[in-house]
C-alpha cells in the first residue's frame, strides 16, 4: 500500500459523478451527447480496471487445448471442427460463452441481463 | 464551409440548375456523420435543398457520392419515398469532395425519438406496414441495370455470398473473432436455398428512415446498397440490435413484425430470422472497423472508440441466437 489513496477507481467514479451530476445539467443541449460518451468511457475503463484478469489466461489455456491460439481457434470453427455433434462442440461453446461473459462484464454488462 | 467554397458552389449550382440568379441564402451543417456530411442549403426562390458530401476518412465498403446519387435516382423512379435527387458534382475542387444535391424533406429520423413516439407514420402498425411497402418497392429493382453497374454481378446465392463477404472482412481485421466465426459457420450450415438477387438497401433501419405523423417522408442512407436476398433488409430492420431498446416492437422498435410482413408481401419468416442473426454479425464487424479507425489513428474519435465496446454485447446475442437455433 505505497500508492497514495484515493486510487484510480475511486477517482474515476468520483469524476464521473461530477460530470453527470454537475457538468451535464449546465451544458448546452448539443454537448450532452459528448458528455454522456465521456461518462460511458469512464465507466468502461473503471470496470476494466476492477476486473480480475485471471479469466484471460484461463481462456487462452482452454483455447490452446481445443485448437491453438485465437486465430487457430477461429479457423477451426470456420472449418466446421466444432459443429454440433462434433467432439469438442460443447467445450468450444462453453469457452465462447465464458470469454464473452467476461468481455461483456467490462463493455456491456446490461447485455448479460437475460443471459 | 468557407467563403471561397461557397462562391464556387454558387457558381456551380447556377450552371447545373440553369438559374443564373441563383443565390445561397443560408448554409448549415445538419449532421456530421462518421462518414458523410449533410448541409442544409436555403436557396433563392424558397428552395430547400440538402448537399451531401464525404468526410475526409470514409469506410471502404460504402459507395461514393456518384453511386449513391445513381441509387437515389433508381429508387425515386421505382416509387420509393426518397428525397428527389437534383444535381451531382464529381469534381472535388468545388467543395473539397464530390457531392450531390437533393430536395430537403421534413420529418424525424432520430431513432430514440421514433421508437418512443406513438404517432409517427400514423401509428405503430400503419408505420411498419408503410415501411414494408417501401422495402417492396426497393425490391422491384432487379439486375441487370446499366445505371447500377457499379454494384457488380449479382450473386448466384446471396446467403452464401454474405458469409463469404463477412469472412473476408474478418480476415482483414487486427484480431481473430471466434464468436463471429461461430455465428458465420452456423449461417453457412443453415443457409436457405438461393433466391434471385434484387436491390437491397442494406441499411434500412430505424434512424435511417425519416417519418412524420402521416407516414414515411424519406428513406435515407443508400451507400451500402447491393444485390442480395430481399429478406436481408427485413432481417436488418427486425434485428434486436436495431430496436433501440424497444424490444417488444420487433420491426425496428417501431411496430409489430406481422404488419411489416403484410406491407411487404411474400415474406418467408425463416429467411428473415436467418438474416437477423446475419445482421448481428455484420453490425459487430462494422463496429470493429469503426473502432479500428480510432485505434489506427486514421480518425481519433471517442464515438468510434466506444463503438468498439458494442461488440461484446452483440457477440453475446449471437451466441444466444445460435444456441436457440441449434436447439430448435
Amino acid at each position: 500500500m505505497l500508492r497514495e489513496p484515493p486510487e484510480g477507481p475511486d477517482l474515476l467514479a468520483t469524476a464521473r459523478a461530477v460530470l453527470l451530476d454537475e457538468l451535464l445539467p449546465a451544458l448546452p443541449a448539443e454537448k450532452a451527447f459528448a458528455a454522456r460518451m465521456v461518462a460511458n468511457a469512464i465507466a468502461i475503463a473503471s470496470r476494466e480496471a476492477a476486473q480480475d484478469s485471471a479469466w484471460e489466461a484461463e481462456a487462452v489455456a482452454r483455447m490452446a487445448a481445443l485448437a491453438g491460439d485465437p486465430r487457430a481457434f477461429a479457423a477451426a470453427i470456420r472449418a466446421g471442427r466444432f459443429d454440433p455433434g462434433a467432439a469438442g462442440h460443447a467445450e468450444a461453446a462453453a469457452l465462447l460463452d465464458d470469454i464473452t461473459r467476461a468481455r461483456c462484464a467490462v463493455s456491456a454488462p446490461r447485455a448479460l441481463g437475460k443471459g | 464551409m468557407d467563403d471561397a467554397r461557397r462562391a464556387r458552389l454558387t457558381e456551380w449550382l447556377r450552371a447545373a440548375s440553369g438559374d443564373a440568379a441563383l443565390a445561397i441564402g443560408g448554409m448549415t451543417l445538419l449532421s456530421g456523420g462518421a462518414i458523410q456530411q449533410n448541409w442544409a442549403l436555403d436557396v433563392s426562390g424558397e428552395r430547400s435543398w440538402v448537399l451531401r458530401t464525404d468526410n475526409a476518412a470514409t469506410l471502404a465498403v460504402s459507395h461514393g457520392r456518384a453511386q449513391e446519387y445513381a441509387l437515389l435516382r433508381a429508387a425515386h423512379a421505382a416509387g420509393v419515398t426518397v428525397p428527389e435527387p437534383l444535381f451531382l458534382c464529381e469534381d472535388p475542387s468545388i467543395v473539397g469532395a464530390p457531392f450531390f444535391v437533393m430536395r430537403r424533406v421534413a420529418g424525424t429520423a432520430a431513432a430514440h425519438r421514433v421508437v418512443k413516439g406513438e404517432t409517427f407514420g400514423g401509428g405503430r402498425e400503419a408505420c411498419v406496414r408503410a415501411l414494408g411497402r417501401e422495402l417492396a418497392r426497393i425490391h422491384t429493382i432487379r439486375p441487370p441495370r446499366e445505371d447500377l453497374r457499379f454494384l457488380g454481378e449479382p450473386p448466384a446465392d446471396p446467403c452464401l455470398a454474405f458469409v463469404a463477404d463477412q469472412r473476408s472482412a474478418l480476415d482483414r481485421q487486427r484480431h481473430a473473432r471466434p464468436v463471429l466465426e461461430w455465428g458465420l459457420r452456423h449461417l453457412e450450415r443453415t443457409a436457405p436455398p438461393p433466391v434471385p438477387a434484387v436491390l437491397v438497401h442494406n441499411d434500412f433501419r430505424t434512424g435511417n428512415i425519416m417519418l412524420d405523423e402521416r407516414g414515411v417522408t424519406a428513406v435515407l442512407d443508400w451507400e451500402f446498397a447491393l444485390w442480395s436476398d430481399p429478406h436481408a433488409d427485413l432481417g436488418w430492420l427486425c434485428a434486436k440490435c436495431w430496436r433501440f431498446g424497444n424490444d417488444a416492437q420487433e420491426a425496428g422498435g417501431i411496430g409489430p413484425r406481422a404488419a411489416l410482413y403484410e406491407g411487404h408481401g411474400g415474406v418467408d419468416d425463416a429467411r428473415v430470422r436467418w438474416w437477423e442473426l446475419a445482421a448481428h454479425i455484420r453490425w459487430a464487424s462494422i463496429a470493429v472497423d469503426q473502432a479500428e479507425r480510432h485505434i489506427s489513428g486514421v480518425e481519433r474519435n471517442l464515438e468510434l472508440a466506444l463503438t468498439g465496446h458494442i461488440v461484446p454485447g452483440l457477440e453475446w446475442e449471437i451466441l444466444r441466437m445460435v444456441e436457440a437455433r441449434n436447439a430448435a
